[in-house]
């Protein structure tokens, strides 16, 4: 037996799962339908961009009927959200809240508890709907979320060892996080090949808090390179709208010129890699008309980079977890903004993309000099000393001298660039775009608007 | 002068934690910030091994009170009796009234207390009472660059 297998075998023997049977779910996955797979999708699907919201409920009854709505809607991607107790892999919270939600009638876990609901049970509701569903959770041991949701016929897998723990966790080891993900990784690579492939998809909004493009499109790319490194034949790289559509659409092309440039360099030339657009992640108006512009203009921008997929957000954003009604009501209106959008011209900004595209490089160098003998140790160690550094992380490992702020266009630039491995000339281009008065105060109070620029 | 801050008990909101971080290294102050979900045994613990000679323990979830009633215990402590004790941010779970919030959590032992102040007001008005306090060299604030 192999010592992958074995892992899988101990991790799998847990209390609350239920017999798993490894033969069966493998000859599931072998026979399951093609429209199940994303990967299949994003293939057959020339060109148009997926829509799919967030969303998951506590109850088999609330999740059936969550996707009914969905489907009302023509949903190309249905989400399923997990728990929080269930992120935290602490199943028996979420045994208690599931048994008590159900008694009660009301929701009293933030999600859909997987590993307690039970993979059978589960794949009854996912073939029903034949539809690709994909995972979303932020668990930074998920190894068995994810045996469960693949035999659940789930073949989308959010996440990943720091798009899940840095903007999540204030000490979750990030090291062990590393390992946990590469066994995940291995696993969607083993399922890859019976069938359609299983895509990862990693979480490119961060802290959504004024990350810079060079440091979401670094931390994409080197998931994506741990990603197929393990054998994943199928990526969707990710970020979310940054507040300026001109730095929106820079970042799109440079994110996918550079995933591809790197994952030939790792001599990966057979996996597909797919983009994601988040619409806006950071605070939301509480003014609902102005949500659905803020959703408009998100699902246009969505068209104008050519994103495979959208992930919607909706109009009662600001005032806590969504009624199926509104979740339905954004999927429908970002449908119909994207029909909209055929045959956009080509955009190009030939000095703002050649100064990311730099940044990034410079950055990616800094890693890889790193003297550890694996890729994901040198993504550790550049984390560790600052090399790569996510702007408002609560986990204790970030460095936190980082300091972008908004320029007059509303471009998130960097004004304090800590230990990020930038060349002057990269940080000249973007201290001169900068514009602060001489009062000290003055970077705080334009840190506290430029957070605060939707509302 | 040296500095300790974080956000007291499970809470998790870094962006203020954050700009109080910033806000102080502008003015000056060498900061030492445990983050969020601290609890006051670190805060106590990080202020004798760094002697820091302010404490500024910020909450947004409204939990600081129960994490905090107790901080009098500490002050009998030699090392701590030229620290000055600072909270600030949303000091009850749900509406309070201020007017009853500040003497309340002085009678835990805090010297200065912000229910839902201004950040740059708030630190301002540390600067002045960090002035007046003969104990205590103040810093002159320096520019960022």
């Amino acid at each position: 037996m192999s010592l992958l297998q074995r892992d899988r075998e101990i991790i799998l023997s847990n209390e609350y799962v239920d017999n798993f049977d490894f033969a069966e779910v493998e000859d599931f996955v072998k026979n399951a339908s093609k429209d199940l797979f994303i990967a299949h999708k994003f293939k057959t699907n020339k060109g148009k961009t997926l829509v799919q919201p967030r969303g998951g409920f506590p109850t088999y009854d609330k999740m059936y009927s969550l996707y009914e709505q969905f489907k009302k809607v023509d949903v190309d991607v249905l989400p399923m959200t997990i728990d929080s107790h269930t992120r935290l892999n602490d199943y028996g919270s979420a045994a208690k809240m599931l048994r008590l939600s159900e008694e009660t009638e009301t929701d009293l876990l933030n999600g859909y508890p997987l590993i307690n609901q039970g993979y059978r049970t589960t794949r009854k509701m996912v073939t029903h709907f034949n539809t690709p569903v994909s995972l979303r959770h932020g668990t930074p041991d998920a190894r068995l979320l994810v045996e469960l949701a693949i035999a659940s016929g789930v073949f989308e897998i959010e996440g990943g060892p720091i798009t899940y723990i840095l903007p999540y966790s204030k000490n979750f080891p990030q090291d062990k996080a590393f390992l946990y993900w590469k066994h995940v990784e291995r696993v969607c690579a083993k399922y890859s090949t019976l069938n359609e492939p299983i895509n990862r998809e990693s979480f490119g909004p961060l802290t959504a808090t004024l990350v810079p493009p060079c440091i979401t499109i670094v931390i994409q790319i080197a998931e994506m390179m741990l990603s197929l490194e393990e054998g994943v034949k199928s990526f969707s790289v990710s970020f979310s709208q940054t507040g300026s559509l001109n730095q929106d659409l820079v970042t799109s092309k440079v994110l996918r010129k550079l995933a591809n440039k790197y994952a030939n360099k790792i001599g990966v030339d057979d996996a597909t890699i797919n983009l994601v657009y988040h619409q806006w992640m950071g605070a939301f108006p509480r003014d609902k008309f102005k949500s659905d512009s803020l959703i408009d203009a998100g699902a246009m921008i969505a068209g104008m980079v050519g994103a495979d997929k959208i992930i919607t957000k909706t109009r009662a954003e600001a005032f806590g977890i969504p009624t199926k009604e509104d979740n339905a009501q954004a999927v429908s209106n970002v449908k119909y903004t994207l029909n909209m959008l055929r045959g956009i011209p080509a955009f190009v900004d030939e000095e703002e993309e050649e100064n990311l595209t730099n940044e990034v490089d410079e950055i990616f160098e800094a890693i890889f000099n790193d003297s550890a003998d694996t890729l994901w140790r040198k993504v550790f160690n550049s984390i560790k000393n600052g090399i790569i550094d996510v702007p408002f992380s609560p986990h204790i490992i970030n460095n936190n001298e980082l300091i972008t702020v908004r320029d007059d266009n509303s471009n998130i630039r960097i004004y304090k660039k800590g230990k990020l491995p930038i060349s002057e000339k990269s940080f000249k281009y973007e201290q001169s775009k900068i514009n602060l008065g001489s009062n000290p105060n003055s970077v705080v109070n334009q840190i506290i608007k430029d957070i605060g620029v939707m509302l | 002068m040296k500095v300790v801050t974080g956000v007291v008990g499970n809470d998790i909101h870094v962006v203020a934690n954050r700009l109080i971080d910033i806000s102080l290294q502008s003015r000056g102050y060498e900061v030492f910030n445990l983050g969020v979900n601290t609890y006051l045994e670190e805060f106590i613990d990080a202020v004798i091994e760094t002697q820091s000679k302010v404490l500024l323990i910020s909450s947004l979830n409204g939990e600081a009170e129960g994490w905090c009633r107790e901080l009098y215990r500490y002050k009998d402590n030699d090392s701590l009796k030229d620290v000055v004790f600072v909270i600030g941010g949303n000091l009850s779970v749900g509406e309070g009234d201020e007017s009853e919030i500040v003497p309340r959590y002085k009678e835990y032992g805090f010297d200065l207390v912000f229910h839902q102040s201004d950040l740059l007001e708030g630190l301002d008005i540390i600067d002045n009472y960090l002035k007046g306090n003969t104990k205590i060299k103040i810093p002159m604030p320096k520019d960022l660059k």
